[in-house]
């Protein structure tokens, strides 16, 4: 199954990365971080194709899917 | 891919970037290296070769800043006169430009028509948000007519550039227009540019959630349903901006010409000395 990695230093919690996946693989975090950003979080990662999208289309370079 | 970049394309130590959360300019940044990445492992086209140039604006700050690439951070609306003196010196690199609508359009009106009747070998890529946003919001010569942004409360009430257009006019061989809410095409479209001997010149419609006070998510939707792709029959594309390959044709390069000028000259030189 593939993992969610999220860079803390990077995100700014635009969670374009939650809306573009065709999958819904992934949702909002519940609470906020130290910087007062709202991070990604893996909703479900069975579903998870690893197409890439929400690498490709972050902003910051904050998200990558992997083993 | 993203260890890739982090070791080889960016400088890891410089990020998070300045810009702005859901910032389009950091996307186009990320689609760039993307196809930059791809055209090092498919092309004979070394790391080396590229040179990033870039002028003034949000668009601007993030080629010289967290590249690991050559790049130069020019004056504002000259990145393509920079870039013509480094072809004149070097024609063997791959220039790529990063600029904004303001610096493209606005102050750098002249040169960028003037690049694209040369057919310099570069590829434009211009981020179009429609409106000045490091400075402030103010009206651009982008900004579509009846838009309010902090200089025009009513309203605006001029008609917008089409850069497409101009640079078609104007004699660019490869033009294109996407969102950035067309990740893939903006890539195929980048890989093009790069190979293609003459000016390339991408305009991408981004957005600046900070100015239009809308979420980034909210941004990419609305430039999604506002665009439609050219010969899409099945809707009607009234009121809509059409997007996609607007012109791919062979023309002759700008340093080509130079270097039969050059040789030309060099064989009368040596005729009248024998």
């Amino acid at each position: 199954m593939n993992r969610l990695w999220i860079d803390e230093r990077y995100c700014k919690g635009c969670l374009i990365c939650v809306d573009i996946c065709p999958e819904k693989a992934l949702k909002a975090s519940e609470g906020i971080n130290a910087k007062g950003f709202i991070l990604p979080a893996e909703a479900d990662m069975t579903r998870c194709k690893a197409c890439g999208l929400c690498e490709l289309m972050c902003p910051d370079f904050a998200i990558a899917i992997g083993e | 891919m993203l260890k890739y970049l982090k070791a080889e394309g960016l400088m890891g130590s410089r990020l998070p970037t300045i810009l702005c959360p859901g910032c389009g300019g950091g996307q186009v940044l990320n689609y760039t290296l993307q196809a930059v990445d791809r055209l090092i492992a498919k092309d004979d086209i070394r790391k080396e070769d590229f040179l990033f140039i870039s002028g003034v604006g949000c668009s601007s700050r993030i080629t010289s800043h967290y590249l690991n690439f050559d790049s130069a951070w020019t004056i504002h609306g000259r990145a393509l006169a920079v870039a013509t003196g480094a072809l004149l010196a070097n024609p063997a690199f791959r220039v790529i430009v990063f600029t904004g609508d303001g610096d493209l359009a606005a102050i750098g009106g002249n040169h960028f028509i003037h690049a694209c009747r040369r057919n310099i070998n570069v590829t434009i890529l211009c981020m179009n948000n429609g409106l000045y946003g490091m400075t402030g919001g103010q009206l651009a010569p982008t900004t579509e007519k009846g838009v309010v942004t902090t200089t025009t409360p009513y309203g605006n009430p001029e008609k917008s550039f089409d850069l497409c257009k101009l640079s078609e006019t104007a004699g660019a061989p490869y033009v294109a227009r996407w969102t950035t809410a067309h990740p893939r095409q903006i890539v195929r479209s980048v890989m093009k540019g790069i190979r293609k001997k003459g000016t390339a010149f991408i305009e991408v419609l981004s957005q600046c959630p900070v100015h239009k006070k809308m979420s980034p998510v909210a941004m990419l939707k609305m430039l999604k349903e506002n665009t439609i792709p050219i010969g899409n029959q099945s809707q009607s594309g009234e009121g809509k901006i059409p997007v996609g390959e607007f012109l791919d044709i062979e023309m002759p390069e700008w340093n080509d010409s130079y270097e039969n000028i050059v040789k030309a000259a060099r064989k009368e030189d040596c005729g009248l000395h024998e």
